[in-house]
């Protein structure tokens, strides 16, 4: 019954989530053309989609991240205003990129995912390994 | 130091449990066989060896008041062992499953015991004094997985479980003839035998140990995900708590007060969690002190040499070679602790001692009267 119920709020939503995710990369361009890559960064995290099945939404949604991942240069400035409630969702990303195999982005991702992993430990990156439910 | 007694039993323990004086601890060092050691003067010595199973022993409990010990395994029997003059003689339970048995406990009351199996089922046995038999009654179709880990509600009606389906349940286990109606059980004896009290959905991958509270009135139980729920008001409106830790998974959890929880699992270290005057749960420390050295690993766990090769050796000591470093993580374990046992009086609302297993075959007692700072929240 709580299958059936999501698969009906999705058909709905998926739609609507497209369109959020139009409207924070626009958001995020902007952010990026005032050199503020980690405000880009929390806008792309922020609303992301895990709990959906819809496939759309999650690749147009890991473009937004993507862009912004590829767009931190200084690691330190992230990491000393980025807050703990988004390493989980960032980790998951981070595996994403790297499951791409493409060479710069996955050079970012490692780099990223060791000071991610300093910060908020293996029990960050287990969380992100072992939720099969809420995938990005 | 926390850690009062460690002992090196066999190379890998799948669980322990405890004679009602303390004086004989029963473990299985992964395989059919479940030894009993006898501690005179001083020292362990080998009293007896269970030779029934024939496949690894996945679960034992050792009664406190009748004396009884109870063995499942993965050969999907389990026994009861009842000792006649010197001798420990075994009575089979049929279990009725076709999967591993994984786990067992006694009820408080010791006329029931639970098992946990691959079945998706689990199992309630009690004696039938008519036909001289322990009789096992299915709790099924409730269950999507294995079940992982069982634990009795201290009214000896309620039991929860954890399954790898990531859910944590309450059933009633309420047997006409074995329970009675006017127990002090309040509403939940009004159940009937395997109605589900509870599901609680809160983790999204496996669930591994569930423990009560002494007085039954908070549940606690880990996922895979590295985080420890706790639940208050156990019934149509429970009030849940996730708590996400830095370190690696648990795998069993048990309440050594009413605000106080040890969680133990992948990180070889016992984890202390409290609840504040709110109720608020929180991580507060490890219980085994930690080596910080400059050549340990950065991590200080398992997981940590793999990293290591993966970021390039040099942030590391030389001597980085996957064995060695592990040996030198610093912790009493060495390697995963699966059993955690109570060492207290049965019934009593604090305990300071208890003991945990692991994959390494250590069994090690750990007393926190020496820890100050830990026994401000008990």
């Amino acid at each position: 019954m709580m299958a059936a119920t999501v698969d009906f709020v999705e058909a709905d939503n998926a739609e609507a989530i497209i369109s959020r995710i139009e409207h924070k990369s626009r958001k995020i361009e902007s952010l990026l053309k005032q050199s503020r890559p980690v405000e880009a960064l929390k806008t792309a995290l922020e609303g992301s989609p895990p709990n959906t099945r819809d496939e759309r939404c999650k690749s147009a949604n890991w473009i937004v991240v993507h862009r912004a991942i590829m767009a931190i240069k200084d690691l330190d400035a992230l990491f000393s205003s980025l807050d703990p409630e988004y390493y989980d969702i960032l980790m998951k990303y981070l595996y994403r990129g790297l499951s791409t195999g493409d060479r710069p982005t996955c050079d970012q991702c490692l780099r990223i995912h060791e000071r991610l992993t300093e910060r908020a430990g293996l029990g960050c990156i287990l969380r992100s390994l072992a939720d099969t439910m809420n995938t990005v | 130091m926390a850690a009062v007694a460690v002992h090196q039993f066999a190379p890998c323990i799948t669980c322990h449990a405890w004679s009602p004086d303390r004086s004989m601890v029963a473990f299985c060092p992964n395989n059919s066989e479940v030894h009993i050691y006898k501690l005179s003067e001083d020292k362990w010595e080998q009293a007896h060896i269970l030779q029934k199973h024939d496949q690894i022993v996945s679960g034992i409990d050792w009664s406190s008041r009748a004396n009884r010990i109870v063995t499942v395994s993965h050969d999907r029997n389990s026994y009861v062992w009842n000792y006649e003059g010197s001798e420990w003689v075994p009575t089979l339970v049929i279990l009725r499953l076709n999967r591993a048995a994984l786990c067992v406990q006694w009820s408080p009351q010791e006329n029931k015991f639970a098992v946990g199996s691959g079945a998706k089922t689990v199992c309630i046995c009690y004696y039938e004094q008519e036909n001289n038999w322990w009789v096992s009654k299915l709790i099924r179709k409730r269950h999507n997985s294995s079940v992982t880990s069982v634990a009795w509600h201290p009214n000896n009606i309620l039991l929860a479980t954890t399954s790898t389906d990531g859910k944590c349940r309450v059933f009633s286990t309420f047997i006409k003839g074995v329970d009675t109606r006017d127990s002090k059980a309040g509403s939940s004896s009004d159940s009937k035998f395997g109605e589900q009290i509870l599901q609680l959905d809160l983790s999204f991958s496996w669930a591994f140990g569930v423990n009560w509270s002494p007085s039954g009135n908070t549940l606690a139980y880990v996922g895979h995900s590295s985080t420890i729920y706790f639940v208050d008001d156990v019934g149509p409106s429970p009030l849940a708590q996730n708590v996400a830790f830095r370190d690696l998974p648990l795998r069993d959890v048990l309440f050594i007060s009413e605000k106080v929880v040890i969680g133990v699992g992948f990180d070889c270290n016992p984890m202390v969690f409290a609840a504040d005057e709110s109720g608020m749960w929180s991580f507060v420390r490890f219980l085994g002190e930690r080596k910080t050295s400059s050549t340990g690993p950065k991590y200080g766990s398992q997981f940590s040499e793999a990293f290591g090769k993966l970021y390039g050796q040099s942030k590391h000591g030389i001597n980085n070679d996957g064995v060695d470093n592990s040996r030198q993580r610093g912790g009493v374990h060495e390697n995963c602790i699966t059993c955690i046992v109570p060492l207290g009086e049965a019934g009593s609302s604090t305990i300071t001692r208890f003991s945990t297993s692991g994959l390494d075959g250590k069994v090690v007692i750990w007393d926190l009267e020496s820890q100050q700072d830990l026994l401000e929240y008990l």
